[in-house]
């Protein structure tokens, strides 16, 4: 599996010309609402790559412009205010990407129908990442991710101050009836059990990470072993 | 047509010189004014749709993205906030994320692959450097181009053009993942010095 581990603040520039991975993106937008002068570098890098896209100027087909306009005049604008939301969490998570100054707009998708999906999107999103975004906010965050050969995405987000990491694991497929998926903590001391993984649920809190090295998700018997049993299906160093 | 171009030149190249800016309309048409929506088509229409055509390559998807886009400037206007950036960036970036969002999308993954198999990763540059004659915009984004270092260069524009993500950009340019990753935030910096963008 490719891994890939980045200390926050040096992802302004991937960002900038999306470059980033849905979930890299996500939790980077979470760690900008908290981080100052990322917000800041954000604004300034995406305002010069938009003159990368101004220097390739071609005209749209002409019957374009009525289309354009008359669809507009057809169509509500959105609300100039944040909508409101009732959770704090979520409220927070939401002012970290409104933060992203021009990206704000993004999350309104033109489309009903793909509006639709998006909101959705956002909505878990934004419960999955809020609780991402203390820990993004600590000066020595680290973001981790890796890509498995079955498109299973891991993402870690490693604070060795705070000694904690939130691990998410996206798009794992069911395993087979009886079996589970487990975290492990995996040091020179050997391994250490964080946890039952079940596919699409929010992250994993693991704190105590002394002497470990990577982190690997097996699949094991129901209920979980003591000790590995597979090969891990995913393993991100985390050092 | 020239008329406009010359226009939008001058718009960019001296915001405060002439007629509205592409500001001024789009805190109009965040009010719900249809007849500045409609010169502000004409101000950005063209880089709206370069930069989609150039990212997406397909024509017919490219002007389904762009009336997406353009829609979606009139729709979401009212969250532009002239205090962190100008109209045009807010346009470009909304744009560039849309093309982005579209190229990666499941169904032009194969397609992709093959794209990126075959691309030879000096490219985009040439292409630029081939497009960017004459205008005053476009010769001040290859000028600051030249300043790059090689690979800060590749890594911004296959990024940037090709909506490629750092890891495909990697693999491209046979350097490791972390490289990539501040060659981008590197070149960009340079970029932004040289051009004197303020964000
Ligand atoms: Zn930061």
């Amino acid at each position: 599996m490719r891994t890939t581990s980045a200390d926050l603040h040096t992802l302004t520039g991937a960002y900038a010309v999306n470059a980033l991975s849905d979930t890299e993106r996500a939790a980077f937008e979470a760690h900008l609402g908290g981080c100052g002068s990322c917000s800041q570098e954000v604004a300034e890098l995406a305002a010069t790559a938009a003159r990368l896209g101004a220097a390739v100027e071609s005209p749209p087909p002409p019957q374009l412009r009525a289309r354009v306009l008359a669809a507009a005049a057809e169509t509500r604008q959105v609300s100039p205010h944040v909508p409101k939301i009732a959770d704090r969490r979520r409220l927070r998570w939401a002012g970290g990407l409104l933060a992203a100054a021009c990206l704000a707009a993004v999350v309104v998708v033109t489309v009903q129908n793909v509006e639709t999906s998006d909101e959705r999107r956002l909505a878990q999103l934004s419960s999955e990442y809020s609780r991402f975004s203390d820990l993004l906010s600590t000066p020595d965050a680290k973001l981790i991710s890796g890509t498995a050969p079955n498109g299973a995405t891991g993402t870690a987000v490693v604070s060795a101050s705070r000694d904690e990491a939130l691990f998410l694991a996206k798009n794992l497929p069911q395993p087979a009836d009886g079996k589970t998926y487990q975290l492990w903590l995996i040091g020179a001391d050997g391994e250490r059990s964080a946890g039952l993984v079940v596919p699409g649920s929010g992250p994993s809190v693991v704190t105590g990470l002394a002497g470990t090295e990577r982190v690997a998700l097996t699949v094991e018997p129901a209920g979980g072993s003591e000790k590995p049993t597979t090969v891990p299906v995913m393993s991100m160093s985390i050092v | 047509m020239p008329e406009r171009e010359r226009a939008l030149q001058s718009l960019q190249s001296t915001p405060r010189d002439v007629g509205p800016t592409a500001d001024d309309l789009l805190t109009l048409v965040a009010r719900g004014d249809e007849a500045a929506f409609e010169r502000l088509y004409d101000v950005v229409s063209g880089s709206v749709f370069g930069l989609i055509r150039r990212v997406v390559r397909d024509q017919a998807q490219s002007e389904e993205v762009f009336q997406e886009v353009m829609l979606e400037v009139w729709r979401t206007a009212t969250r532009f906030d002239a205090e962190r950036g100008s109209a045009n960036a807010w346009i470009l970036t909304l744009t560039h994320r849309r093309a982005v969002d579209r190229v990666r999308s499941a169904q032009a993954a194969t397609h992709r692959e093959d794209r990126a198999a075959r691309l030879d990763p000096g490219r985009p540059f040439d292409e630029v450097s081939e497009q960017v004659d004459g205008k005053l915009e476009q010769r001040q984004v290859r000028r600051c181009l030249s300043f790059l270092t090689d690979l800060q260069r590749e890594s911004v524009l296959l990024a940037y053009y090709q909506g490629y993500s750092y890891p495909e950009v990697a693999s491209l340019l046979g350097i490791p993942l972390g490289t990539v990753k501040t060659r981008m935030r590197d070149g960009l910096i340079r970029l932004r010095d040289c051009m004197g963008v303020t964000g």
